[in-house]
């Protein structure tokens, strides 16, 4: 199941919006700013009953001029009056509007940029399609998002969103259809390895916590409603329960207002050095950073833990990560390494899989197939065959070319070319800087597709996802509590809300689960 | 009693009565195989009923009692659809009562403690009365298998039975199995072990175990259950014990009465009592002794045996509820001591528990262990998707419980029945009722130890709830299934059109909050609200009850009064029922997209990675819904089966397009 949370996405993408909004509207009545957003609205009809509208950036990641923000969906007119303080007509429709940008909670001017109107149903969606031109620094775009965000019935995308509004008001074509399925497997794809990398770090921790929390209140809840009329489940479980309840909703209340989040995402395409011990992987990260990052010495397992350093290749953000080589190891140090250079490289959008040339056999035939070999065990060494190294994901080093002889790598190279689904081969050597340039002009050309991929990377959006679901976690918690003592079967419906919510940042909850710690927890025995 | 000897009568002159022919045949009698038996008739199936022994069908194999948290919503979705046991209950009831009343109307449990031999009899004579049903004594030595019906899907198809005594073949275009604990069943008590589904009765014969293993190729496994001895009443000490009253006004199962049987009055009392570290002593002692626990065969981790309790958590006192057996029946049964220790072990044991310190037991307790067909070979109809013609239902497809035998029994007997005559196969979906709940878990997961029904298995349990099954079930079990008298259509109209009816004043009774206040001054009202609300938002406070507005405003509402306590549940769950309503059309509009059962998913030439064709292939999903929730399937997976269907519809015309057209809207 490694696609639990993208599969989570696409799958149910309808699920429990109305909760959301929701949400927003028990905020709003707590809040005092959300309230004057709603007077900034006014004149606009805000309810626009249960009809969901969805946001998010269209451009490419990466440094740009301008980046086009897109939302669809009935509510989309009212934002574009909110942000564009057009409060009698909205523009014509298709036609480029100059306007400034604003935030329709706190009045200020984020950008000056272009808007367009699309009515239903001449859009891509066929829905009410608005788009705003803005300049194109993450600055601007996440204020942009976020102000979006705020107006009312206005909820973040989910992977693949707008392609199936298209698909389902029949805007595709059969033939565009077909590469429907491609097209959400890249974005999930991407959003997989991207949630991967924050779920690793201290967010990812935190939100497994919270997970972990809630599956316990609502296994409680459970085991009171399903058993405790023949069991030994006294009242005391729910007391526990209403404590962790409380307490959660501090600490996401807590989260949320956070500004300066833990952990900001990190931009950039996240390159990996992996390869055997001793490959020469830390000569080539500070070959590439031109200074002596990483400790480099000729002693097998030198580096154990991994170091990061930031780059710009060709005018791209690239963070270079060095891991430790991949080998048994009986130190359990190393072995930890190991273990994180193999995460690190299962998140990375591109891996530089470094091997020493001298190590090579002779004979270019058996070369050729040790490298396929040592390429599928540092990719992926328990994947199924069909998505072994795909070609934009990796990159095939052979350093220490200085070490072989010319006639030698003539052959391999002429038998490489010959083996087909291999990753893009550079011959270099960290020694003498051989072979750098063309190496380097491979690597711009990879990180320069990545980088044209929209999907790679998309911190704000990701973050924006997050809160939103956050928030709908929130609420659904203020529903156990008001439904605690007049109905225990709507406030465990609370409880599962607030876990699917934050499941869908953090992995889907089945109903199995639930049960396995409920007989774990209990003596359950009718 | 005249019905029993009436049955008896057609037994033994069966060689004469009994046809060669029919459209349906019904193997065992138990919740089941009853429930499979009547609705088939019901659906108008010509139909025979084969029980080992007439005089045990309808009998409670286990516990004496019907119903609970979960299972009481399945005897009620039963009873909408026109099923037995719900009317049974009602009948043979002795201790009515609804359990989580305090937790919210989606999760309460009806349940009544029943009287054994009331309980067979109902059973008994409303199939004596069933027309188009044929009861036949006889042990079910094979089934006959032929070639398949080449137009239809499935390597086999099944076309009658053979009788253990030879005497004649029958056949029939649907066999439903209901064997129970029957099939390779075998009883354990201390260390002997002697084949049987139940004491007291004969084994089944292993020809069709065979059938089903060797020549149907059907994956099969083992679960264990057990069940306790049986205590003579007079040798307990009830004063030692806590004793727990029933309702002071039983609430009925079925939708058809307004009262049971047993007169509120007349109603017997439970008795709470508590294991001692003198319990935990003798299981301890005893293991050795203890075959069946020492076997590994999964047993139910929510219905253990009081070896595993103790085991399990040890040096905590453990619950043992007495219950009456029956009006006049002098056993007692101790709920929670089921046990597999030898006879004079058990004695020692409950006699280590104060009210049974000088207990006598009537019959010892003994475990089963018997083979079940992985379910995951059945489609939702509860066919075997290899097999044409044959049906499975109960525990031998994994599932523990009265309740949850009866509701796929009933599923099984439609669909049969349906098969037989040539109708399309029905299914209901996990989104309206928790037989669909039951059987998609069941079709779609498989089982890994026997299944129970909880609340907690159903997503949209606030919708799914007790008091509302006629109005999911009953209307499309009559329009659609066919499995549903004219008569309780009819009621089932009138209640729909009467709430409709009181809903639709309720909404239009619009006041504002000071006029509210004046006309219900007991009422605590916020004040800070000033819009107009109505009596639907009024409905929902806490303390107002819909009597309160009757009384109130009586010319319009309290002709609504035999409804009081629906119409507030159903105002209190709207909004939240309204909320699901989403969700559950999509989950509908997948289980809508069917997938060909013919598809050879290795083979198939879709983007699909080999973990996935694997799964695919072993489970056969029968809906896109139902591959959606099998584990470990990605969403590229589904997008591509999805565009799959959707191309061959279009190449052979499979799924009608205009069914396509309306689901995906596709130009």
């Amino acid at each position: 199941m490694k696609c639990l949370v993208s599969n989570h996405m696409i799958m149910l993408p309808s699920m429990f919006r109305g909760i959301w909004r929701a949400a927003v509207g028990n905020l709003r009545t707590r809040r005092t700013p959300a309230r004057r957003l709603v007077s900034t609205c006014d004149g606009v009809q805000v309810g626009l009953a249960d009809a969901e509208t969805i946001f998010a950036l269209s451009s490419g990641h990466g440094r740009c001029g301008v980046a086009v923000v897109r939302a669809s969906g009935p509510a989309s007119s009212t934002a574009l009056r909110c942000m564009t303080r057009l409060t009698r007509n909205l523009p014509p429709p298709r036609k480029a509007l100059l306007r400034s940008i604003t935030d329709p909670q706190s009045k200020e001017v984020l950008d000056r940029g272009l808007v367009f109107w699309f009515p239903a149903p001449h859009s891509f969606t066929g829905e009410d399609s608005v788009e705003f031109h803005i300049h194109g620094g993450p600055a601007v775009i996440t204020a942009v998002l976020h102000a979006l965000g705020s107006v009312p019935g206005m909820r973040p995308a989910e992977a693949g969103e707008f392609t199936r509004r298209a698909f389902q008001a029949g805007k595709l074509g059969l033939t565009e259809v077909e590469g429907l399925g491609d097209l959400i497997h890249a974005e999930t794809e991407a959003q997989r390895r991207q949630a991967l990398r924050q779920m690793s770090g201290d967010l990812g921790r935190l939100y497994q916590d919270w997970s972990h929390k809630l599956k316990r209140c609502l296994a409680h809840v459970e085991a009171f409603i399903d058993f405790s009329e023949d069991e030994l489940i006294e009242d005391g479980v729910l007391n526990q329960v209403d404590t962790w309840v409380c307490d959660l909703q501090a600490e996401i209340e807590r989260h949320l207002q956070d500004e300066r989040r833990g952990e900001r995402l990190r931009t950039g395409v996240q390159v990996v050095i992996a390869g055997a011990a001793n490959a020469g992987k830390s000569s080539l990260l500070n070959t590439l950073c031109q200074r002596p990052a990483a400790i480099v010495s000729p002693i097998a397992g030198t580096t154990r833990d991994i170091v990061e350093t930031a780059l710009d290749i060709g005018g791209f953000p690239v963070l270079l990560s060095d891991t430790a080589g991949l080998r048994e190891s009986p130190d359990l140090v190393e072995r930890e390494g190991v273990r994180r250079a193999r995460e690190r490289v299962d998140q990375a959008d591109l891996t530089l899989v470094v091997v020493d040339c001298a190590h090579l056999p002779s004979d270019a035939e058996q070369a050729a197939t040790f490298l396929e070999g040592h390429l599928r065990s540092v990719l992926s060494p328990q994947e199924q065959p069909e998505s072994v190294f795909p070609a934009e994901r990796s990159l095939l080093v052979l350093n220490k070319t200085d070490l072989l002889p010319e006639e030698q790598r003539l052959e391999l190279d002429w038998e490489l070319r010959r083996v087909s689904g291999l990753p893009p081969v550079c011959h270099i050597s960290c020694h003498t800087n051989e072979g750098l340039q063309d190496f380097l002009a491979v690597l711009h050309r990879s990180v320069k597709t990545l980088c044209g991929d929209p999907l790679s990377c998309a911190p704000t959006l990701t973050q924006a996802r997050h809160r939103a679901h956050l928030q709908q976690c929130f609420a659904a918690l203020a529903q156990y509590q008001r439904y605690r003592d007049i109905d225990l079967a709507l406030a465990a419906e609370g409880v599962r809300l607030a876990l699917t919510s934050l499941g869908r940042i953090t992995g889907h909850v089945g109903a199995e689960e639930i049960l396995d710690i409920i007989f774990k927890d209990f003596c359950i025995g009718k | 009693m005249s019905d029993l000897i009436f049955l008896s009568l057609v037994s033994r002159h069966s060689s004469h009565l009994v046809r060669q022919q029919y459209d349906v045949i019904v193997v065992g009698g138990g919740h089941a195989g009853t429930e499979a038996a009547a609705a088939a008739a019901r659906v108008g199936a010509e139909t025979l009923l084969v029980s080992q022994k007439i005089e045990t069908i309808g009998a409670l194999s286990c516990n004496p009692s019907l119903g609970g948290v979960g299972k009481g919503q399945l005897v009620k979705e039963v009873d909408a659809l026109d099923g037995l046991c719900g009317r049974a209950g009602d009948w043979a009831g002795i201790h009515f009562s609804i359990l989580n009343r305090r937790k919210g109307p989606a999760v309460w449990g009806p349940r009544a403690q029943l009287d054994r031999q009331r309980y067979r009899e109902f059973i008994q004579s409303e199939l004596l009365s069933t027309p188009r049903l044929t009861v036949l004594e006889g042990s079910v030595e094979e089934l006959f298998v032929s070639e398949p019906n080449p137009e239809e899907p499935g390597h086999h198809r099944v076309t009658g039975i053979r009788l253990a005594n030879g005497s004649h073949p029958i056949s029939a275009s649907s066999v439903v199995l209901t064997t129970g604990t029957f099939l390779s069943g075998s009883l354990f008590m201390g260390q002997s072990k002697s084949p049987g589904g139940r004491i007291g009765d004969a084994p089944s014969s292993a020809g069709l175990s065979h059938t089903l293993r060797e020549r149907l190729g059907l994956r099969t496994g083992r679960l264990r259950t057990g069940t306790p001895p049986r205590i003579v009443k007079d040798s307990v000490d009830l004063s030692l014990a806590n004793v727990h009253p029933p309702d002071s006004h039983p609430t009925p199962f079925s939708f058809l009465n307004t009262h049971t049987h047993c007169k509120p009055e007349e109603q017997l009392p439970c008795y709470l009592t508590y294991t001692t570290p003198g319990v935990e002593r003798v299981v301890r002692e005893s293991l050795h002794l203890n075959c069946h626990i020492q076997e590994d065969a999964k047993g139910p981790r929510y219905c253990p045996s009081i070896e595993s309790r103790v085991l399990r958590f040890p040096g905590r006192r453990h619950q043992v509820w007495l219950e009456p057996e029956g009006v006049t029946s002098d056993i007692l049964y101790p709920q929670g001591l089921s046990m597999t220790m030898p006879p004079d072990v058990q004695l020692r044991l409950i006699r280590e528990i104060p009210a049974m310190h000088r207990a006598e037991i009537h019959t010892p307790g003994y475990g089963v262990q018997y083979d079940f067909v992985c379910p995951t070979q059945l489609s939702p109809a509860l066919q075997v998707k290899s097999t044409q013609g044959l049906f499975l239902a109960g525990q031998i497809n994994g599932t523990t419980g009265y309740e949850e035998a009866a509701a796929q029994g009933l599923w099984a007997g439609v669909n049969a029945a349906r098969c037989a005559l040539s109708r399309p196969t029905v299914a209901l979906s996990r989104t309206e009722s928790y037989i669909g709940v039951l059987i998609d878990d069941l079709v779609s997961r498989g089982v890994t130890e026997p299944y129970r029904m909880f609340t907690s298995r159903a997503e949209f349990r606030t919708s799914l709830r007790p008091d509302n099954a006629d109005l999911r079930l009953t209307l499309k079990g009559f329009e659609e299934v066919g499995c549903v008298s004219i008569v309780r259509y009819q009621e089932a109209v009138r209640v729909r059109d009467s709430l409709q009816d009181a809903l639709a004043t309720l909404q239009a009774l619009a006041l504002s909050t000071q006029n509210w206040r004046k006309k219900l001054p007991d009422m605590r009202m916020s004040e800070v609200k000033n819009s107009l609300l109505t009596g639907m938002d009024v409905l929902r406070y806490n303390d107002v009850s819909f009597e309160m507005l009757a009384s109130a405003f009586p010319e319009c509402l309290s002709h609504h009064m035999e409804f009081s306590q629906r119409l507030k549940i159903e105002a209190v769950y709207r909004p939240h029922c309204n909320l699901q309503k989403k969700e559950i059309e999509r989950i509908q509009k997948e289980e809508n997209m069917s997938l060909p059962q013919d598809i050879n998913y290795l083979t198939l030439p879709v983007s699909l990675s080999h973990e996935v064709r694997e799964i695919l292939d072993r489970v056969r999903p029968t809906t896109l819904g139902a591959a959606t929730r099998l584990q470990g399937m990605t969403p590229a997976a589904i997008i591509h089966l999805f565009n799959y269907v959707r191309r061959i519809c279009f190449t052979y015309g499979k799924i009608p397009l205009s069914i396509v057209k309306k689901h995906y809207k596709i130009k």
